[in-house]
């Protein structure tokens, strides 16, 4: 018990150093944000009221956007399914394969999407098929390492069974055990779905199609009621997606029944939209790609540079590692801190309706913008540097955190609470006492999932100036210098694999 | 008298469900009273006033001398603090240890700061794992909540219960969630407490047998209103009013 609880104090002090650390290191400023705050509210001011004439002009590629995301999603979750039993360590499936692919998966987990989808370019060249592409192997290792760590957690009763009486082990996996995941598989293939709505919106930076390069110039020309309609289209859209996932969640959780004839629409539609999305996203343009440039940059990972791979100076990649993992630090504890009082705020079960109601459209608002785009909003206030990035990653944590907070909070159990008010209980001590350690391990997870995020996000920061390894990377890769790309994308790799370890064994305490 | 209740209504619904209809009764000191009746028939409602969670629309709730139903702020918790309460759902925090949870009962009688800081101090802890001794749980002290079983659970809650050193323990069907066994452990351990700690224990309950078996006297609720009071060691028929007409019989 005393050995206990000076753990838990030790583990906020480490956190707490880490983060002022962090913060140093990044060149925090907050003095800076708080003297330049007018251009930040001059940019928002000019957003408003946005551009009506120009709203037509959108719909091409934002409907672009959501069938590059819709395509990549659905392909993504389809071949994670077919890969996840082979990934699943409790399945008698070959050994080897199950290696080799668990290495891929975790491969292509390091990369953000918008890193694929930039060395989807020089492959299938410039255009929409890229950014489907890169949705598509982004999505493919999310759902794989998902849906195989349900599996190994899943009742195999059935499975065994089924094998027992000769059914080859794929098919009785499909009829014994792919059941009881099936809701869970589904649930995080719209969860996908509507973040992929997000990651397409920028995938036009480095010309993977989609609205991002529309949005981008805008920007860039400082034409800010047409990035205001711009961010607004998104915005509709993504409350749209969220609102058509949230529904089709409650059916496959069964918190809400349909009937036959209605399943089935629904069944037929998403198919259609599906088939609709990925047959008209535009073909592969092989025209610049040559195998050439394939095997220079399969060269690139198998002869790397190992002088800037061990170069500890400040233009090392190990500098530049650690910018990227403190920029990621400093703006996930400061995102929590924010969505703290938001998830408060939009809880329906503390709030009167209309504030929760606010609140959760402000969260939706902070969520709907991509989040390069607020690297390019604050980068006019800050400054180009990490501490930018510092911001960039803590608004874009605000989001998810405080919506996995909020929903926390709203299936908090308030029984204990109550008994300790009937014991006369001050207030301020029953919510330290009778909610709050119920609230600790849900506002922990999310944190920690967010900061595995925030770390490939970081890592694509540089592409607006916001610190951290993306910019030497696209740098490199526009360059075609193989041997830097490689040594980078290994030491991401290296990277993201100790920090997964390192969260790994922070959960098991 | 210790508990004194005059003509005590209390409605929801604005007014449409009458949960209390004018319920009159006294408790001496040291007694063992069971409240016993259908489902529905009031007697969560009639904890729920008697703890200060709610308040009663019309009539008197004396405790020790003080009235409970016009105190309000410091003066409703000062009586607060006087009495203990186990529930049938237990209302633990879950994920807080054992020890914890007892310890939260210390919380009313500490300043605000340490009681924040978690500063409750060696005499509370070793008083709080003295309470959990005797409830028979010495060895689940650090133990999360969510892993006891249910009567381990209902075993803290009493000794959170205790921790407070109760001039009046209420106990609303302290055993209807758990299993016919385990829940005469759990009376059994009840009475023994009572005799011990000399305590004044007034328990909801709609198992008869159980209410007969562990008390000194009954008092039968139906629809709000008062239809049996008086001592426990009877036959059956003479508590037909009791169940009659409610919603159902046990
Ligand atoms: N919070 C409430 N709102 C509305 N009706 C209530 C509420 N609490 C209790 N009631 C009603 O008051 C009556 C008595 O309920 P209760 O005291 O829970 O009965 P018992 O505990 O004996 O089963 C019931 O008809 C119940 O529906
Ligand atoms: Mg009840």
């Amino acid at each position: 018990m005393r050995l206990q609880r000076r753990r838990g104090a030790l583990l906020v002090l480490a956190a707490l150093a880490l983060f002022f650390l962090a913060a140093a290191f990044t060149g925090c400023d907050p003095a800076l944000l708080w003297s330049r705050r007018g251009h930040l509210a001059d940019i928002l001011v000019k957003m408003f009221p946005p551009d009506w004439g120009w709203f037509p002009r959108i719909l091409a590629p934002l409907w672009a956007t959501v069938q590059m995301s819709v395509a990549g999603t659905a392909l993504g979750a389809l071949l994670a399914l077919a890969a996840a039993p082979l990934c699943a360590g409790n399945l008698p499936f070959p050994a080897p394969l199950r290696t080799a692919l668990r290495a891929l998966v975790q491969l292509t987990r390091t990369f953000p999407a918008l890193i694929l989808a930039l060395t989807a370019t020089f492959l299938v060249g410039i255009g929409p098929f890229a950014g489907t592409a890169a949705i598509t192997v982004y999505t493919f290792a999310i759902m794989a390492r998902l849906t195989s760590d349900d599996i190994e957690t899943a009742p195999d009763g059935a499975f065994r069974a089924l094998l027992t009486m000769g059914t080859p082990p794929y098919r009785a996996f499909f009829r014994g055990m792919f059941p009881s995941v099936a809701s869970t598989y589904l649930t995080n293939a719209l969860y996908l779905l509507e973040t992929n709505v997000r990651h397409s919106a920028i995938l036009g930076y480095v010309g993977a199609g989609g609205i991002g390069l529309l949005l981008n110039e805008k920007i860039s020309w400082r034409e800010y009621e047409k990035v205001g309609s711009i961010l607004l289209a998104l915005f509709l859209a993504v409350c749209l997606i969220e609102s058509l996932s949230a529904y089709l969640t409650a059916l496959v959780t069964g918190r809400r029944k349909a009937g036959r004839t209605l399943r089935r629409v629904i069944i037929a539609a998403a198919v259609v939209l599906t088939l609709v999305s990925a047959a008209t996203v535009g073909r592969p343009d092989f025209a610049r790609t040559s195998l050439r440039t394939a095997a220079a940059m399969l060269g690139g990972l198998v002869h790397p540079d190992w002088g800037f791979f061990f170069d500890t100076g400040a233009g090392g990649l190990g500098y530049l590692l650690l910018e990227t993992v403190a920029i990621a630090l400093a703006g996930t504890v400061l995102g929590a801190l924010a969505s703290f009082p938001l998830a408060l705020l939009g809880s329906g079960r503390l709030m009167p309706r209309p504030v929760a109601l606010l609140g959760r459209t402000v969260c939706l608002a902070i969520r709907a913008v991509p989040f390069l785009v607020y690297g390019l909003i604050f980068i006019r206030a800050t400054g180009p540097g990490p501490f930018t990035g510092v911001l960039t990653i803590a608004v874009c944590s605000v989001g998810l955190i405080s919506k996995r907070f909020g929903q926390a909070i709203d299936t908090m159990d308030m029984r204990a609470y109550r008994a300790l008010a009937s014991m006369g209980v001050p207030v301020l001590s029953r919510v330290r006492w009778a909610l709050l350690p119920q609230l600790g391990p849900a506002f922990g997870s999310a944190v920690l999932y967010r900061f595995d995020v925030n770390i490939r996000e970081a890592s694509v920061l540089g592409l607006v100036g916001a610190g951290g390894i993306g910019a030497p990377l696209v740098f490199a890769m526009d360059h075609f210098d193989w041997p830097t790309a490689g040594a980078i994308a290994i030491g991401l790799v290296l990277l993201v694999w100790a920090i997964d370890w390192l969260s790994g064994q922070l959960r098991k305490n | 008298m210790f508990l004194r209740l005059q003509d005590v209504c209390k409605s929801y619904n604005g007014g449409s469900v009458r949960a209390l209809d004018g319920v009159s009764f006294a408790v001496a000191e040291g007694q063992f009273v069971s409240v016993i009746g259908p489902s529905g028939a009031g007697k969560t409602t009639l904890v729920r006033l008697l703890c200060g969670a709610e308040r009663c629309d019309a009539g008197q709730i004396e405790l020790d001398g003080v009235r409970l139903d016009q105190a309000r702020g410091g003066a409703l918790r000062a009586l607060q603090r006087r009495l203990g309460s186990i529930w049938q759902d237990f209302a633990l925090v879950e994920q807080a240890s054992a020890l914890q949870n007892v310890l939260n009962a210390a919380l009313p009688d500490m300043s605000p700061l340490p009681a924040l800081a978690g500063a409750f101090g060696r005499q509370r802890r070793d008083e709080a794992a003295a309470l959990l001794d005797r409830v028979g749980l010495a060895d689940k002290l650090d133990a999360p909540v969510h892993q006891l079983s249910g009567g381990q659970k209902q075993r803290v809650a009493i000794a959170r219960a205790l921790m407070r050193r109760p001039a009046l323990l209420l106990a609303d069907e302290p055993v209807a969630s758990l299993d016919p066994v385990t829940g005469r452990q759990i009376m059994e351990l009840l009475q023994d407490i009572r005799r011990t700690e000399g305590l004044t224990v007034l328990m909801n309950s709609h198992d008869l047998a159980l209410a007969k078996e562990f008390s000194d006297r009954l008092i039968g609720l139906n629809t709000g209103r008062v239809v049996y009071d008086g001592p426990a060691d009877v036959p059956d028929q003479a508590l037909a009013a009791v169940y009659g007409g409610g919603e159902a019989a046990p």
